[in-house]
């Protein structure tokens, strides 16, 4: 099978049964699964626990190899060492040295993506800043809150300036204010062209994020499409006013029930709870 | 090959060791036990015997404990990181496999070397310590500097050729017809040489016996020579023997010496530098004076003929070479730890490389079983008949005994508590077999199973 030079991830037919001691099949936690992944696109990969999805990631970054069927990343196989140099990975938990500082897990992960001398010393510097760890630069991680941890994470996940970053509960520990910077950041990452695979529970930062998701259960999937095609519901629409009088409202009700023969219904639009915290939050920072 | 990701993995194996205090708890240890070892181990009561247990017991203490947390922290290098998810991040960077396998080891190379090196300092400290502070005589305190603080080589007489005296008689045995059918001219050749070679240190009561030694090296520093030497005798009863060693070949007249010696126990003869000064050769004459002892002796004990220990450097250079085999040794410890680590998981690694361990620990008895084909003694009744279990398990050893050879062969400690010189051609032997060989096939395999393993 030739590779699209169009598609950053291609996976056709994917395959992964695990083994067990004497070599007989145990679990087969990905059954031929088929996915397709733009450039500049954030893809979501939805689904319960022990759907399949970190397997189907691992296998992606060549940890895993594939039982059956085809994948390639950015071109060539995932165990080719060359491919990793354009990729970035954060997993879900912070696997960090944790005896060592921000500073020099990141100057050691830049040494393992072969950044060397001032290019890497500027690197580090910036992403420490960037990730807003200037405070803590020089303490060991072990020491860190989940949430500074996470940042450390995703530094070191974007050292290499990669054009595939992967990503798993990238939002996870965090507060909501550095959920909404992290959101940004890999928004705007988008935007310059980084393609960027999520795997979350979090459906709301899904929602928020991805281009195209594809929801896995049971190792297959079971849906797959952009996020607007899948929200929308095709017989139903919502109209939004301004809040007119009671007679006014009965009115225009009477008139849509005898033009649909359906009675519509009414509620109020409201603020999500993080818009509240994010707005509260930040009102009592600038004032303090 | 990288170099970049090959250093920063193994500046990180050290720099983990040392954050973790792992590095620093080792030190402490070693200091500890170091300083403590002699102190609780007596010796002989000798100055001499106080270096000895410097020397042997601190020397196998921190091979000991190197050892073990070599392993340990091999097997955790790679199998532990798997476990605790750690090398998720670095294998999902441009780093080959082989780099951090490679990386792990040199990092555990660079601790070991920084242990080792603490452990050369402490033994010459204590030996110098221990030489300055006992009590012991001025001349029982050159003597010791002069067995210890010095490499000495060994040279051994030399041979009379008797091939050519073996090759007559044999011919003339086989020609009488008195030897059984089927014994070849080679072995009994061989047989006869044997004999010839004990009888050349054969001694009877008043008998004499002169052994030629060369000088390899120009004996102009002014340190003695030692000469060791035992007697064997087949009475059981150990009578003192009487004699005197006449040291002739020098540029002085010949230096008699009065001895008095038990059968069994070695024997040492300090012979001043100064009388052999740029001879190429000393001639050593043994002359047996009196006549209470019946029996005839053998100028050698325990297979060993006489020795002469001949000063070839300082113990500083033979320390560090001797701590640099040791290195060696813990290297090829290294690779088999990250190898048990590559295939795997942490607890069954570690386990796998302490039974492997021991196993090089108990290769003394490996070697004995392997070269006697005894693996048990049967203290009362018949010899038990071979069955072929009995043959497999002796198959084994002697496979284990090829394996573990280097291992004895390459132990610097034995050499350096008699003061015995480790040449630069040992430690080099040392490293062709333990690391280029030894540590270059056990990573190959090591990488190659790593390199198979997923990461799930």
């Amino acid at each position: 099978m030739s590779d699209s030079p169009h598609l950053i991830i291609e996976a056709h037919d994917l395959t992964k049964t695990f083994l067990d001691f004497w070599g007989r099949p145990k679990v087969h936690a990905v059954k031929g699964i088929t996915l397709e992944i733009r450039p500049g696109e954030i893809f979501g990969l939805l689904g319960p626990n022990g759907s399949g999805k970190s397997t189907t990631m691992k296998m992606i970054l060549g940890l895993l190899h594939p039982t059956s069927g085809h994948l390639s990343v950015l071109g060539q196989s995932p165990r080719d060492v060359a491919v990793k140099s354009r990729m970035g990975f954060m997993p879900e938990e912070s696997y960090l040295y944790k005896y060592l500082t921000a500073v020099e897990i990141l100057t050691f992960y830049a040494n393992l993506s072969g950044l060397s001398g001032s290019v890497r010393k500027e690197t580090v510097n910036r992403m420490i800043e960037q990730m807003g760890l200037q405070a803590a630069r020089n303490r060991p991680v072990g020491e860190f809150s989940k949430g500074m941890a996470r940042r450390v994470g995703l530094a070191q996940a974007l050292l290499n300036d990669p054009d595939l970053i992967l990503l798993d509960e990238p939002t996870s520990g965090l507060d909501p204010i550095a959920c909404r910077e992290v959101k940004d950041l890999l928004l705007n990452l988008a935007d310059r062209g980084k393609t960027i695979l999520i795997c979350s529970h979090h459906l709301a930062d899904m929602q928020d994020l991805s281009h195209r998701v594809a929801i896995l259960l049971e190792g297959e999937v079971c849906a797959a499409g952009s996020v607007k095609d899948l929200l929308a519901t095709p017989d139903l629409i919502r109209l939004t006013l301004p809040r007119p009088s009671r007679e006014k409202l009965s009115a225009m009700l009477d008139y849509l029930e005898r033009e649909t023969g359906f009675r519509p219904g009414v509620d109020h639009t409201g603020r999500t709870l993080e818009s509240v915290f994010i707005e509260t939050v930040s009102r009592r920072r600038i004032a303090s | 090959m990288s170099l970049l990701p090959l250093m920063a993995i193994a500046r990180l194996t050290v720099r983990d060791a040392v954050r973790s205090r792992l590095l620093v708890s080792l030190a402490v240890i070693l200091v500890i036990g170091l300083i403590s070892l002699p102190l609780l181990i007596s010796g002989d009561n000798t100055l001499n015997g106080q270096i000895q247990v410097i020397l042997a017991y601190t020397l196998s203490f921190a091979m000991s404990i190197l050892s073990a947390v070599t392993l340990w922290a091999a097997c955790g290098g790679i199998a532990s990181e798997i476990q605790d998810r750690r090398l998720y991040l670095v294998l999902t960077r441009p780093v080959h496999r082989h780099e951090l396998w490679l990386g792990k080891w040199l990092g555990i190379a660079g601790l070991n070397a920084m242990l080792l090196s603490l452990t050369g300092l402490i033994v010459s400290a204590m030996i110098a310590f221990t030489l300055n502070v006992s009590p012991e005589s001025a001349i029982a305190k050159r003597q010791a500097r002069e067995h210890f603080l010095l490499a000495r080589m060994t040279v051994i007489p030399v041979a009379p050729d008797f091939a050519e005296q073996a090759r007559r008689d044999a011919d003339a045995l086989l020609q009488s017809g008195r030897l059984p059918a089927g014994v070849t001219a080679r072995v009994v050749e061989a047989e006869l040489i044997k004999r010839y070679q004990d009888r050349r240190y054969s001694l009877p009561p008043h008998g004499a016996i002169t052994l030629d030694f060369p000088l390899p090296v120009s004996i102009d520093n002014g340190h003695d020579l030692i000469l060791k030497y035992a007697f064997d005798s087949s009475r059981p009863e150990r009578t003192p023997v009487s004699g005197e060693w006449t040291i002739s070949g020098g540029q002085h007249d010949s230096l008699v010496m009065s001895v008095t010696n038990y059968p069994g126990i070695p024997n040492t003869v300090l012979i001043p530098g100064e009388w052999v000064r740029g001879a190429p050769s000393i001639h050593l004459t043994y002359q047996r004076l009196d006549a209470k002892n019946p029996a005839t002796l053998l100028l050698k004990a325990n297979g060993k003929e006489p020795e002469l220990l001949i000063p070839a450097g300082g113990i500083a250079m033979n320390l560090t070479r001797g701590l640099l085999i040791i290195l060696f040794r813990l290297g090829f410890l290294a690779a088999l730890g990250l190898t048990a680590g590559s295939l795997l998981s942490m607890p069954v690694a570690v386990f796998a490389g302490f039974f492997i361990m021991t196993l090089l620990a108990l290769s003394g008895y490996v070697e004995t079983v392997a070269s006697s084909g005894v693996f048990y003694v049967a203290h009362e009744g018949p010899a038990p008949t071979q069955t072929w279990l009995d043959a497999a398990i002796l198959n084994l050893f002697k496979g284990l005994y090829g394996i573990t050879r280097p291992f004895l062969r390459f132990d610097p400690v034995p050499l350096l508590q008699e003061g015995l010189r480790i040449s630069w051609t040992v430690a080099g032997q040392a490293f062709v077999w333990l690391i280029g060989l030894y540590t270059t096939l056990t990573a190959v395999i090591g990488i190659a199973l790593f390199n198979r393993r997923e990461l799930g």
